[in-house]
């Protein structure tokens, strides 16, 4: 027996190599597994490389930038006060609103949804793989990133948590092929389900009824039923909706809202599944 | 020895690639670092050392994408095998045949990628779309192998393997 490993020792090593992964992989499919020790400490090592990098980067750039804004300044900053005068403006109209939306809210005894503070992550990298479109983040389980939190930025969605360990975070982009995020169409109140289609291709619109009203220029906003985003936050705007002479549903993409391979900060919501982290391991919920 | 050299290389490149192709905005495409490893490995290391030296590269692709499945160490594993068996005919110790594996490698990597992707998703169709990039991904990183190449020479090994059939 000790003989037969001997001489096949190498033929059994590179096939042990090749197939065990295989095996795991057939079997787990898209799913990935939790981050082991080994992953643990790759992640370790790779993430403080990866965030000196972008601040050196972001550093030489904002260098560059600083001293080409320095140019032409003076019309930009006369253009500026008109326009934070007529900002000012709108918030004042805008607050007179919000008073009034609380006072009717408090009429109907509406309850508001409490969110932990949402945690500011800065994007430190792109996955090396084109199969797998994801984002690495500056913040992880340390700073209270968990598995399946939202993530976004001031102009819309950008996707899941996929993978959080110590100090850095994974998250899944919507343009992904295994991400599906339920939304509804600003406009009409149609629901429709925002899948991914690979890096550099637009989203798609699944699972709208043709006859449902849906045009160039509608806004898609995240409709909070999927259990992973809030309600409200802007997916997309959709383009060129067709209805084929065949078939139930329409066909449409969408273009997303925040520019996923230039995003630079975003947010982490801290829920999961809709709950608030700070209402977890309480027991009963509101 | 060469294992942990080849290994601390890729995590050092995979970090560095990761960073620029998030600055420059690489939407469509990648450059495959560790494949111009795995090629290397496949050209100049003993079978055990360059099959460990493959696996341990695509075992850091793999955490580096985020989800890992175990897919990545397997492909290297098996581009190293093939690389490996084309070597046997081919005179692989000048710069051009070892850009040429890595040009094939990169495009045959993709297509098993896409392929096992699409055999174990339920979006198949979002990674076949994937494969546009391909072309691209296939100049980066044969280029960007070609860079490494003076790089690689330093961890080569002292003893080369048994040359080949057409030597």
């Amino acid at each position: 027996m000790f003989s037969f490993f001997q001489r096949y020792r190498e033929l059994l090593t590179v096939g042990t190599l090749l197939l065990a992964p295989l095996v795991s992989y057939l079997w787990t499919g898209h799913r990935g597994r939790e981050p082991n020790i080994v992953d643990r400490a790759v992640l370790f090592v790779s993430a403080p490389v990866q965030s000196v990098l972008t601040s050196a980067i972001d550093g030489v750039s904002s260098m560059g930038s600083g001293y080409l804004a320095l140019r032409g300044a003076h019309e930009e900053a006369l253009e500026c006060r008109t326009g934070l005068a007529m900002a000012h403006a709108e918030l004042n109209s805008l607050r007179e609103a919000e008073a009034e939306n609380a006072r009717l809210k408090a009429l109907l005894s509406y309850v508001e949804d409490t969110v932990d503070q949402e945690i500011v992550a800065r994007v430190i990298g792109l996955n090396a793989s084109a199969q797998f479109q994801s984002i690495r983040i500056n913040r992880g389980e340390d700073d209270g990133v968990r598995f399946g939190m939202p993530v976004v930025t001031a102009e819309g969605a950008v996707g899941q948590i996929v993978r959080s360990v110590g100090g850095s975070s994974d998250v899944m982009l919507l343009t992904d092929p295994s991400s599906h995020i339920g939304g509804v169409i600003q406009r009409t109140r149609v629901r429709v389900t925002v899948s991914g289609s690979g890096g550099g291709r637009p989203l798609l619109l699944d699972v709208v009824r043709r006859e449902d009203d849906a045009r160039d220029g509608d806004v898609v906003v995240t409709a909070g039923s999927d259990g992973i985003f809030p309600r409200g936050v802007p997916l997309g705007i959709v383009r060129s909706p067709t209805r084929p002479s065949v078939g139930m549903f329409l066909k449409g993409t969408l273009e997303p809202s925040v520019e996923l391979d230039r995003v630079e900060e975003v947010l982490v919501i801290p829920v999961m599944m809709g709950i608030p982290s700070s209402d977890l391991g309480k027991g009963a919920l509101k | 020895m060469k294992f942990l050299a080849f290994s601390t290389l890729a995590l050092l490149l995979l970090s560095v690639e990761a960073v620029l192709v998030k600055t420059f905005g690489f939407e469509v495409t990648r450059i495959d670092v560790g494949l111009a490893l795995v090629v290397y490995a496949a050209l100049r290391c003993t079978t055990v050392e360059g099959a460990f030296s493959a696996f341990s590269v695509g075992y850091l692709l793999d955490v580096f994408t985020g989800r890992p499945t175990g897919l990545y160490p397997a492909l290297a594993v098996l581009v190293f095998l093939l690389v490996r068996g084309a070597g046997v005919v081919v005179d692989t110790r000048s710069r051009g045949p070892y850009a040429l594996f890595i040009a094939v490698a990169t495009a045959g990597h993709a297509v098993f990628a896409v392929f096992f992707s699409w055999l174990t998703s339920a979006a198949g169709s979002g990674h076949v779309f994937s494969l546009s990039g391909v072309p691209l991904q296939v100049v980066l990183t044969t280029l960007a192998g070609l860079a490494m190449w003076p790089l690689l020479k330093k961890i080569e090994p002292g003893e080369r393997p048994e040359p080949g059939l057409l030597r």
